[in-house]
């Protein structure tokens, strides 16, 4: 492969600037990928076919949803601004994801790669290897967030009948947009990397971006949404009015809100090349400020810590004892439970739920309704959503455990315990948190919302339910397209695989809407009927419990017979 | 206690070992050699069960390992070249999850035993993170002997580890074999391979080109005193090109028969 890229250049050549005459470094990875296409094309046309879907329905959605607002005859006038502060408000609030993921992704990609001793070991000038790396952490980090953008932009340029010069603008525009958190968030994780206690960057990292991610989350809370359901149509209009004058031209999003609407005139804002200006400084800077710190040995807090524990034999734990009578699948539990303990990256994942199960509480306890048929109609909606937001959490909790094994899969797989035990041991690990929160959230809502005890049963299973079919889903999938190489858990689900697991997972969840809108209908024509203790409630319990176990065993089979057969992780 | 039949492994048209035959007995010793690519390690993937074969059978203690892999699991401590371990959990923890695993009775009596051979008793409540390579590699020992498994596999066994630690390896897999078990090990080190082993069975693009004992080796090699670096470079050199008269018979077969 050396040879015919040309990178070694040839004795005579070493004394000339290597980097004039080797081909790009990105040529060369893109040459690895079209490898790598060619070894599975099927799980890249799934993957992308899945993400075509989405990107398909984000578009389609944006573009009715454009148009309706367009033809609101209350906000029509102020459509417009109303719409650009939408559209600054949605890229601002990636941004800010973009710089949550990337503090731990710039210390994979800057410090960690496993690549890099040998890149810097070529006859390349390191600046040039860490603008690679800079591409590749801007692309671990904020490919995703665009990927969900640029449908957007379609919807709304197709909404407003855009010239075609838009579309590049616009795209431009947010790739160049994203570009500035992944350099700010990359040049803290190097300040991190010199400042955090040894051994702990890592866990630094995770913690700074879990402040932020909870951060964003309560922020976004305090705003107090359910005000506006609250407020008479002029009080909405003048809050609409404020909303659309709200000004953000002298930072990035109001930069990049500006290019677009531009562009969707059919213009060129002088905030385009602005922006892209100052993303190509901000990236090329990093760069530079990688190489350096690279080199100058800002690696202290990457080595391990050598904490003297006590050297005793220490008795396992109270809580492991039960489990281990459960014989192999209880020893993988109590193993996988301290890694879970232990791992920043694991632990932070229940942070972010918790504070996305806090968000949800206060939000339905501050919803304030009058009637119980109004309530009941909350509730309706509440036990829709329950099932979706355990999609939500079950990627980031269910789907990963199988590949959190990492390249100790090798444990498993020669050791005395089968592919069924293993999955059992996921489920049994991966089930406590997501059934804890889904029971929960359906007693919590079911109290706060104070709705009938019909609504109030349908709230407690839809959580019990929810939470059992999507840990299967996510450990049957997670076994079945595991990602073995990734560094945290919340890479996991950035494939082929975690988009399967959401598209049948969001399924899953409008299918058991589906069920439970009898019970729900019922309760809203009449809250006094005993829907349970009819035969179609009878009926529609007993399919409900069918869906779940019909996703459940499914997700779970299928899994097994992956897993079984894949030879992933062994190399 | 390790019968390998017309083990065939293939990668879309590729083959990595095609139809090779491999015995270890109770008590033996057997180096599996061969140049980088050779097949050794796809044949001790197989042997472990991380790997399918495409074709041919794969026994350990007589369970197969397709039809009864739990059973034969038992049977085998396996130490691979990478030595990887969860980096989270302490020494004591790791072996005492494997205890588990294994249903060892006793485990932390046994897992204090091997952690003190190792010299790792003082560190043994460590994340294993905090380790150096070596002592991994010693870990990773105490974890696949742990069980007192019938057969050891090990894949590379000298990878990282001291002149100390080398020799105890040595000294442990013979002292093994000499208890009656089992032990298949592949290497790159000669001298490892010529000490240690009582068979050594010589890969070379995914089939066998020799096998049997040293002086086995030396006779099919002309005789004299050749040492095994000598034999094992002509071997791969020949059978670049072919079979080499001597090792034909061996080629695909190595059960301790003698090479023509």
């Amino acid at each position: 492969m050396i040879p015919a890229t040309g990178v070694v250049p040839a004795p005579a050549a070493v004394a000339a600037p290597a980097a004039r005459t080797a081909p790009s470094l990105v040529v060369l990875r893109g040459r690895a990928l079209r490898h790598a296409w060619r070894r599975a094309p099927g799980r890249y046309l799934v993957g992308g076919g899945l993400l075509a879907l989405v990107a398909w329905g984000t578009a389609v959605l944006v573009e009715r949803g454009v148009r309706w607002i367009d033809a609101y005859p209350l906000i029509g006038t102020i459509a417009d601004a109303a719409l650009r502060r939408s559209v600054e408000a949605f890229v601002t609030v990636l941004v800010l994801a973009v710089a949550f993921s990337v503090l731990t992704t710039a210390i994979t990609t800057l410090y960690t790669a496993a690549d890099l001793p040998l890149l810097l070991a070529w006859p390349l000038p390191a600046a040039r290897v860490f603008r690679l790396k800079v591409l590749e952490t801007y692309l671990g980090s904020a490919a995703l967030p665009a990927l969900l953008t640029l449908p957007v932009l379609v919807g709304l340029g197709v909404a407003r009948s855009a010239p075609w010069s838009y579309y590049p603008q616009a795209a431009l525009a947010v790739l160049a947009l994203y570009a500035l958190p992944v350099a700010v968030g990359a040049l803290l994780a190097l300040l991190l990397m010199r400042v955090a206690p040894a051994g702990r960057v890592k866990e630094a990292a995770t913690a700074a971006s879990v402040v932020l991610a909870a951060g964003l989350v309560v922020g976004l809370r305090v705003l107090r949404p359910e005000q506006l359901a609250a407020l008479t149509p002029e009080e909405f209009e003048v809050f609409l009015q404020g909303f659309a004058s709200l000004r953000l031209d002298a930072s990035p999003p109001g930069w990049a809100g500006e290019a677009i609407w531009q562009a969707l005139a059919g213009g060129v804002s002088p905030a385009l090349p602005l922006l892209l200006g100052v993303a190509w400084v901000a990236m090329a800077a990093l760069g530079r400020i990688a190489a350096w710190a690279y080199q100058a040995g800002w690696v202290r807090s990457l080595d391990g810590s050598w904490r003297r524990r006590d050297p005793r034999r220490l008795p396992a734990a109270w809580w492991e004892r039960p489990l281990a009578r459960w014989g192999a699948p209880g020893a993988v539990v109590v193993k996988d439970v301290r890694l879970l303990m232990r791992d920043p990256s694991q632990w932070s994942q229940l942070l972010v739920l918790l504070a996305l199960a806090g968000v949800y509480l206060v939000s339905t306890a501050s919803v304030e309704v009058e009637g119980q048929r109004f309530r009941d109609a909350l509730g309706t909606l509440n036990v829709a959503f329950l099932g979706f937001l355990l999609a939500g959490v079950g990627v980031r909790l269910a789907f990963p455990v199988v590949s959190l094994e990492g390249e100790g899969v090798w444990f498993l797989r020669s050791g005395p315990i089968g592919v069924s035990g293993v999955l059992a041991a996921k489920f049994a690990h991966a089930l406590p948190p997501l059934l804890l929160l889904g029971l929960g959230l359906g007693v919590a809502q079911a109290t706060l919302l104070d709705v009938s005890t019909n609504l109030a049963s349908a709230s407690v299973v839809a959580g019990a339910l929810a939470a059992v079919a999507v840990t299967a889903l996510g450990v049957g999938l997670g076994a079945a397209y595991p990602r073995f190489d990734a560094t945290q858990a919340a890479e996991v689900p950035v494939s082929p695989g975690g988009l399967l697991y959401m598209t049948l997972a969001l399924l899953y969840a409008a299918g058991l809407t589906v069920l439970l809108a009898y019970p729900a209908w019922t309760t809203l024509v009449d809250p006094t009927l005993p829907v349970w203790a009819s035969p179609a409630g009878r009926v529609t319990a007993a399919l409900a419990v069918g869906w779940t176990l019909a996703f459940a065993a499914g997700a779970l089979a299928f899994g097994r017979w992956r897993f079984a057969r894949s030879e992933t992780g062994v190399d | 206690m390790i019968e390998v039949e017309r083990l065939v492994k293939r990668y879309g048209r590729q083959s990595a070992v095609d139809g090779v035959s491999l015995v270890v007995r109770p008590g033996e010793v057997v180096a599996l050699l061969g140049p980088n690519g050779a097949g050794k390690s796809t044949t001790i993937r197989a042997i472990t069960g991380l790997l399918r074969p495409t074709a041919g059978r794969v026994r350990v203690c007589g369970h197969d390992l397709l039809r009864a892999p739990l059973a034969a699991k038992a049977a085998l401590g396996y130490v691979p070249d990478r030595p990887y371990l969860y980096p989270k959990l302490t020494a004591r923890e790791l072996l005492r999850f494997v205890a588990r695993l294994r249903r060892v009775p006793d485990g932390d009596r046994r897992a204090d035993a091997w952690l003190e051979a190792f010299g790792l008793l003082a560190v043994a409540n460590e994340l294993i993170e905090t380790y150096s390579h070596g002592m991994r590699q010693k870990l990773t020992f105490a974890a696949a002997l742990l069980a007192d498994p019938p057969v050891l596999v090990v894949d590379e066994p000298m990878v990282g580890l001291d002149p100390r630690a080398a020799r105890q390896v040595r000294e442990l897999m013979r002292d093994h074999a000499d208890r009656g078990h089992a032990v298949l090990l592949t290497t790159h080190a000669m001298d490892v391979a010529e000490s240690l082993a009582d068979r050594v069975v010589v890969m070379h693009l995914g089939r066998i080109a020799a096998s049997g004992t040293m002086s086995d080796l030396r006779a099919g090699a002309g005789g004299g005193e050749a040492g095994l670096e000598d034999i094992f470079l002509r071997l791969t050199e020949e059978s670049a090109s072919g079979p080499p008269p001597w090792g034909a018979n061996a080629r695909d077969r190595a059960d301790g028969g003698r090479p023509a």
